[in-house]
């Protein structure tokens, strides 16, 4: 990979700030954009923009095709059956709230038991949580090894015939961890339990199969790989979909309305109510295109070496303490992190003032913050246009936060 | 603006050795407050003798900027009426806001000046300021 050349079609990088050039390590967070996806989106503005799936004339026909062959990259990057199985959302906390109030709405009922990991996003946590309040369902926690990595034995024990939902993340946004989801799935499947995976942080970085996963649900985030802000997309199996009641009601999602009753629209058009994000869609077919010619394999690796050496090197701070995995073989390019006597807000603004942007707080996961028993961490996160001299930059900057704060007893 | 300038010191001073950190027996008045968006949290305790703060305690947990200024109020509030802090609570947010500030008035607290070149850390320089008016308040 020619990290030089890629650098290149992401503008923001050659940005300074606060005087030095800016290193991005906050890519858990969101992503930047290459060009060709800031271009995609004028271009549709400049030439092309009108509704989708309205209008008989040519504009409306070309921004209809746009959003839809945004369906099928998609559906071809997660190697989806059907486009009919890909619904567009805001995100993928929009995409795991879907799930929750239509099928879990209709399916979870008292009693029943949903199985998540201390590990969930709040975003992957709180619908099920609410679900389980409201309906009387009993919500089981499976806890993380000292190692970071999921105690997939206490899942096993957890599992029973009241088990009716299984949430997981395919990738911990604090941790870095990359869950067993395949295992997980058929573990769950032999129970009847039907399995939804967040794929907020895997999709961007590793080469994703749901096919091979079989998961019933995969959620993903268009800004987080590249994308624009405000669109994301679930995958969900044709069967369930076909079961379930719609999400949201209104325009697009229906085939004939009376005062007295309506019929809704076929897959997946059901499931999108209202005039879509067709402008966010547009710019992540971009956005997939581009990681499909760089290769997500490569993309893979590059970041596995990037944080195998990112690892070594932040080891040589004094009193830091990383969380999760240390073996790259078994998480992405997040490595959440603290220093004893230095809060990671205070890192935060020390590594901003060198120019470094990382993300320090709870991480949108608070129970996983108090199972560490911390009420905050600071987290750099990788991409693949992050090069080798950025985390030299990261470790110096760490160590001066460490000298400003002295020696703490 | 070296970040000399934004951790000073005397930041660092009160962040690692706080001032009147701990609990009062039987407080007056008692409040708290957090920030959400990075965890800092602040409690304080006071006693009054008629409207002057007789004693005030705080614990918490937080980033430094957060628990040094804590640190730093509670110094500047014991002995004073509650007219003269919600003077200076107010002076001490116009600082914070970039506004102009009777610096002499502010003392020690002056040395969170560079805060407000950092907008993401004016809240957890704020928190006690909450904190303590939520204290005033309900003293009544």
């Amino acid at each position: 990979m020619d990290i030089k050349n890629i650098r290149k079609d992401f503008p923001i990088l050659s940005r300074i700030v606060r005087d030095k050039p800016l290193v991005y390590l906050d890519n858990a967070a969101t992503t930047q954009k290459p060009s060709c996806v800031i271009e995609a989106i004028s271009r549709l503005y400049e030439n092309y923009n009108s509704n989708v799936h309205r209008g008989v004339y040519l504009l409306a026909e070309e921004s209809t095709q746009a959003y839809e062959d945004s369906r099928e990259a998609v559906r071809r990057f997660i190697n989806a059956n059907s486009t009919k199985e890909i619904i567009f959302t805001r995100n993928a906390t929009e995409a795991l709230n879907l799930v929750a109030y239509t099928w879990g709405e209709e399916n979870i009922q008292n009693g029943d038991e949903i199985i998540v990991s201390i590990m969930e996003h709040h975003s992957n946590y709180l619908p099920w949580f609410r679900l389980a309040k409201k309906k009387g369902a009993n919500i089981k926690i499976v806890p993380a090894k000292m190692n970071g990595e999921l105690d997939i034995d206490a899942f096993k024990s957890m599992l029973s015939n009241k088990t009716k939902l299984v949430g997981i993340t395919h990738m911990s946004n604090v941790f870095g961890t990359i869950n067993p989801v395949k295992e997980i799935t058929l573990l769950a499947h032999r129970y009847g339990a039907t399995v939804v995976v967040d794929g907020a942080q895997s999709a961007p970085h590793m080469k994703v199969d749901v096919k091979d996963i079989d998961c019933d649900f995969f959620a993903i985030s268009g800004h987080k790989m590249l994308g624009p802000t405000g669109i994301g997309a679930l995958y969900a199996k044709e069967r369930y979909l076909n079961s379930m009641e719609p999400f949201l009601s209104g325009g697009e999602m229906i085939l004939r309305v009376t005062l007295e009753s309506v019929d809704y629209n076929e897959l997946p058009w059901k499931f999108e109510a209202g005039t879509p994000n067709y402008e966010g869609a547009i710019g992540l077919k971009v956005a997939i295109e581009y990681l499909e010619k760089i290769g997500m394999e490569n993309i893979e690796s590059y970041e596995r070496e990037l944080t195998t050496y990112a690892l070594d090197r932040m080891k040589t701070v004094p009193d830091i303490f990383i969380y999760g995995p240390l073996d790259a073989s078994k998480k992405g390019g997040i490595i959440a992190f603290n220093i004893k006597g230095v809060h990671s807000h205070d890192i935060g603004t020390i590594l901003d003032s060198e120019g470094i942007a990382i993300r320090a707080g709870h991480h949108c996961a608070q129970p996983l913050m108090i199972d560490c028993g911390v009420s905050a961490m600071a987290r750099a996160s990788f991409y693949f246009y992050n090069t080798r001299q950025e985390i030299d930059a990261l470790v110096d900057a760490l160590k001066r936060a460490k000298e400003i704060f002295g020696h703490v007893a | 603006m070296s970040l000399e300038d934004l951790f000073k010191e005397i930041i660092i001073e009160h962040y690692q050795h706080p001032k009147n950190y701990g609990h009062i027996e039987h407080p007056d008045a008692k409040a708290d407050g957090s920030n959400p968006l990075c965890g800092d949290e602040i409690t304080m305790e006071l006693t009054f003798d008629g409207n002057t703060v007789k004693n005030v305690m705080f614990t918490g947990n937080g980033c430094s900027i957060s628990q040094s200024a804590a640190s730093m109020i509670t110094e500047a509030i014991k002995g004073k009426t509650i007219d003269e802090i919600k003077k200076l609570m107010s002076e001490y947010m116009n600082m914070l806001e970039g506004k102009d500030y009777d610096s002499e008035l502010l003392g020690d607290l002056e040395a969170l000046s560079d805060v407000k070149r950092y907008p993401a850390r004016v809240k957890c320089a704020s928190l006690s300021v909450a904190v303590l008016n939520q204290a005033l308040q309900d003293k009544k």
